[in-house]
């Protein structure tokens, strides 16, 4: 019956409530923040859980928490319609998906969707001459078009559901041209129907 | 003897050194950004110093002339493009020991309505667009603008309408749906925004 005897659990007893008090939890839920979805169908999953994310959800939660030390890779099962979405940080371009619970106080996820973008161009026919630019409305760019050209695409790419008008801003020298299918609303693939055909004025 | 000749050169020396630097004013770069600038016209002072004209690609200025440490600057807007309105932002202070670069001039190009005249639309249903933005016209319509009031009210309550359309970028009204039973074409379509709304596009519904 010595000193030591009662000082050893009194400091291990020290130790684990001191542990407890910086965080050392026992579980850790899976939660994290979304931005920018704004269509439905997405699927997460991570540690056999799936989980499906509402259009316009603004957070997510998995139903079941981590224990200290459980790895975490959260993927997207099924992707959202129209859309994109990673745990990628976008500014730091960390991986806030994929980590072992507890290395920070809580998961916090940042989840981020941006709609997806397609290009729009077509075919060109009959042009002999420099000169021509097609336009896409006021914000969508304009894109020049070089002689003996063939086809041509806006370097300026067309989000999903927005709309798109593309017509002649400038015309070529010595000749007319006109735009077929110029208008549509973007969808889910390149749009590559949107004619130019040219006829010289000479 | 000899070190005179030395020291003489070296005084020589080190004033050419300041000369090609500027001068006596100093070895620091003061500058910045410049956003929503199209066209020529921008020019800035430094405590009401010699003009300095932002050039195309207009991102960014740096005074020719250099500024000292612990020099006092004030970068102000002598004049704006025709087409916008800048204010200067970060633009007092006083110089450490590292160039100034984080003067900001941001630039609001002007908005004008885009629009027209309808004739023969005697069905609803006609959807015209220019480029990304929409505007639904209805039956009986003899005018148009591209201009929609979205509903919303920014920081200082005014309304947030979409449509307009910044002096000096091009536009271009195209039909996306037709009417119920009718066609109509778009005359005089396509151009590029002046300083004034635009009036003279014409939609013919037959």
């Amino acid at each position: 019956m010595t000193l030591s005897t009662y000082l050893r659990p009194a400091a291990i007893l020290a130790l684990a409530l001191s542990l407890a008090a910086c965080g050392g939890k026992a579980s850790f839920p899976i939660t994290g923040t979304v931005s920018g979805l704004t269509y439905g169908g997405l699927v997460i999953t991570t540690n056999g859980m799936d989980l499906a994310i509402p259009a316009n959800a603004t957070s997510f939660s998995f139903p079941n928490s981590l224990s200290y030390g459980d790895v975490y890779d959260i993927t997207v099962k099924t992707p959202a319609a129209h859309e994109d979405c990673t745990t990628v940080d976008p500014l730091t371009g960390r991986n806030t998906g994929a980590d072992t619970a507890g290395r920070f106080t809580s998961i916090a996820v940042t989840l981020t969707c941006v709609v997806q973008q397609h290009s729009i161009g077509g075919a060109v026919s009959g042009l002999t001459t420099d000169g021509l630019v097609l336009t896409n409305g006021s914000a969508g760019g304009t894109v020049p078009i070089a002689a003996a050209a063939t086809s041509y695409a806006f370097p300026a790419l067309v989000p999903y559901n927005v709309s798109y008008g593309v017509t002649v801003y400038t015309q070529p020298k010595d000749a007319v041209c006109t735009v077929a299918n110029s208008s549509g609303v973007m969808g889910d693939a390149n749009i590559t129907n949107i004619d130019v055909s040219c006829v010289s004025t000479k | 003897m000899k070190s005179l000749f030395l020291r003489s050169g070296a005084v020589l020396a080190c004033a050419l050194t300041l000369a090609s630097c500027g001068g006596s004013n100093g070895n620091l770069l003061l500058g910045g950004a410049v956003v929503g600038v199209n066209r020529d016209g921008l020019v800035l002072q430094n405590n009401g110093g010699p003009d300095l004209a932002v050039v195309a690609p207009y991102t960014n200025f740096s005074f020719p002339q250099l500024i000292g440490n612990d020099a006092d600057y004030n970068v102000t807007i002598k004049s704006s493009p025709s087409n916008a309105v800048c204010v200067a932002s970060n633009n007092k202070g006083k110089s450490s020991n590292f160039d100034v670069t984080n003067v900001l001039i941001a630039c609001t190009i002007n908005t004008y309505d885009l629009g027209g005249s309808v004739s023969g639309l005697t069905s609803n249903g006609l959807v015209l667009i220019n480029g990304a933005d929409r505007q639904t016209i209805p039956a009986g319509a003899t005018t148009f603008t591209m201009t929609v009031d979205t509903g919303n009210k920014d920081s200082n309550g005014k309304p947030i309408l979409t449509g307009k359309v910044g002096d000096g970028a091009p536009y271009g009204v195209t039909v996306l749906t037709q009417p119920a039973n009718q066609t109509c074409t778009v005359g005089n379509g396509t151009g590029t925004m002046g300083p004034a709304p635009v009036t003279n596009v014409q939609i013919t519904c037959i």
